[in-house]
């Protein structure tokens, strides 16, 4: 391969793909820190101020500009998401749990479940909205509709997360446990469930990610401003003008996310050194 | 005996499925039956029956601005599926197989993934004052006297749309890419070399043929989610672009469920074709 030319251009190549990547959330980032209350959403920067985070946590005097709707939709969000997955991890690994046996239709019902991640939001939005709304005639919220949505959305992921972990399973352990007359239950909860556990995070954690910043789905299915979700808060602002407000809120989820994303990484180091040192143990007795 | 009471153990396992069955068939099944039926109910300005009719159907056939939702979806599919694949292959090409080190590749990719755990509508916002008369773009531009004047088709146009879009899902095409150039015998390309063929030879006959299962799996992921947009184009095109999604929300907005469910079930049927063609182009169940 011509390596020592193609090499470095694809190089900077990939440079330029990161910046591209990233260019917005810098300009984002930068904005946010934009002064207030007359700064607007753009370039140049008159000042730099943290105004717009004051103004997030209420710290500000008020101004002609509202402060984000964003209180009460953060805390609907989090329990949305959380309700979510547990609700989706549980599903995920019952599925995949019965998916270790063939059985008839098995290919049927996989796709079937595989269908809830492909289908776009936008319609399993409308369908559900139109058969609370229109069929059966209840209202919708975002504690039913809108989770009965994300359910059948993130569900899918932790399905496939846990089949991946449990077709590496090996089954002769829990063989071995039923054999020495261990009910199915307590083989489950003390043999198999410790040692899936690290794939039942990820799971929790997609599904937990996914239904967090689940917008088409909630748009549709969630009723009216009282049920607003934070990504349904977000969209709102978006018709009317823009402050710099929403770009330090931008910037505030972005550090959220990362701290799950730490919390998520110190489970799983956790858990393998805790894998680790069972292991160890087995080899000393 | 033992034998005997595992597989009794096993065996009592198939009812694990039921719960997900019946999640999935109620809650994504029935709404999308749903869809296809309300579609042929009566519309009245203010409210809709289930008198079965056709004028829905009728009506989103003889309209312009319908039959335009429908080519501008497919226009903007087709150019951003074009885009996300050109700026993501050489991507995918270097992290998949010039990256020796299975350790930097994994980092390179993680890097392309973390922006995806900005909120959705963040990132979609992100590239307004990026693109804006007086965004960072234009300013840019302007200090380094290429241009004179901003630029103000970068913003609230078609192009916005398409370029948010394509730094949106071209992740979604540069994973399954890189993915299938990991998994290359790095020896066929060795032996190729020392037949003597050159680079361009190597890409084309043994390279591209053997990434192409990525390629499909990623313009599926990029088809499904630029198919089903709406909020991209809302928020970037200032409303001018019009996908079929757009009309979905506008007309549940205004309560007229029968063309929403029209349009979805259009929406539906535009969006298997698609995944059906490209399943053709690739056996997934034999490539993966």
């Amino acid at each position: 391969m011509e390596s020592r030319t193609l090499k470095p251009v694809l190089a900077a190549y990939l440079v330029a793909f990161i910046l591209f990547l990233y260019g917005p959330f810098f300009v984002l980032g930068i904005l946010s820190f934009q002064q207030g209350p007359d700064g607007g959403p753009q370039f140049p920067i008159i000042e730099w101020s943290t105004y717009w985070y004051r103004q997030i946590f209420g710290l500000t005097p008020p101004s002609r500009i509202a402060p984000l709707p964003v209180g009460e939709a953060l805390v609907r969000s989090l329990v949305l998401a959380f309700m979510t997955m547990v609700t989706s991890t549980v599903l995920g690994v019952m599925s995949a749990q019965a998916f270790r046996r063939k059985f008839r239709g098995s290919t049927f019902v996989f796709y079937l479940i595989v269908l809830g991640m492909m289908v776009p939001g936008v319609l399993t939005g409308l369908g559900t909205s139109l058969l609370a709304n229109n069929v059966i005639g209840i209202s919708r919220h975002w504690y039913t509709t809108a989770f009965a949505t994300h359910v059948a959305y993130t569900f899918p992921f932790a399905f496939l997360v846990m089949l991946a972990i449990l077709n590496r399973f090996d089954g002769s352990v829990e063989e071995a446990s039923w054999s020495l007359g261990v009910n199915p239950w307590t083989t489950f909860r003390k043999v198999t469930f410790p040692l899936i556990f690290p794939g039942v995070l990820s799971a929790m954690l997609f599904a937990f990610t996914l239904s967090f910043d689940e917008f088409p789905r909630s748009l549709f299915a969630a009723g009216g401003t009282e049920d607003q979700t934070l990504p349904l808060a977000i969209y709102g602002t978006f018709s009317v003008e823009i402050h710099p407000n929403i770009f330090a809120f931008g910037v505030l989820t972005t550090l959220f996310s990362f701290a799950l994303l730490s919390v998520y990484g110190i489970l799983m180091a956790l858990s393998v050194r805790r894998a680790r040192k069972l292991a160890m143990q087995e080899d000393i007795a | 005996m033992t034998g005997a009471i595992v597989e009794a153990k096993r065996k009592g396992t198939n009812w694990l499925i039921v719960p997900g069955i019946v999640w999935m068939a109620l809650f994504m099944v029935v709404p999308i039956l749903m869809i296809c039926y309300v579609s042929f109910w009566t519309q009245t300005t203010f409210n809709i029956s289930s008198t079965p009719t056709l004028a829905s159907w009728k009506q989103f056939f003889s309209s312009d601005t319908y039959i335009g939702a429908l080519w501008t979806t497919i226009r903007i599919w087709l150019i951003v599926l074009a885009t996300t694949f050109i700026i993501g292959y050489p991507t995918a090409l270097f992290v998949g197989l010039f990256v020796k080190s299975k350790t930097l590749s994994t980092v390179l990719l993680v890097i392309c993934v973390i922006p995806f755990w900005t909120s959705f509508l963040i990132r979609v916002l992100a590239w307004r004052p990026m693109l804006g008369k007086e965004g960072a773009i234009n300013i840019i531009l302007m200090k380094l006297n290429i241009i004179s004047q901003p630029i103000e088709v970068l913003l609230f146009t078609e192009l916005s749309v398409i370029i948010g879009m394509t730094q949106i899902y071209c992740v979604f095409m540069v994973g399954p890419i890189a993915f299938m150039l990991g998994r290359i015998d790095r020896n066929i390309i060795e032996a190729a070399r020392d037949l003597g063929a050159g680079f361009g030879r190597i890409f084309w006959k043994i390279i591209f043929p053997l990434s192409l299962p990525g390629v499909v799996v990623g313009a599926i992921f990029v088809s499904v989610m630029v198919l089903g947009e709406f909020a991209t184009a809302g928020a970037l095109s200032g409303r001018k672009v019009n996908l079929l999604g757009n009309i979905i929300v506008t007309q549940v907005g205004s309560l007229k469920w029968a063309m929403a469910s029209v349009t979805g079930v259009i929406l539906t049927v535009v969006m298997g074709i698609v995944i059906a063609a490209f399943l053709r182009i690739v056996d997934l169940k034999r490539e993966l």
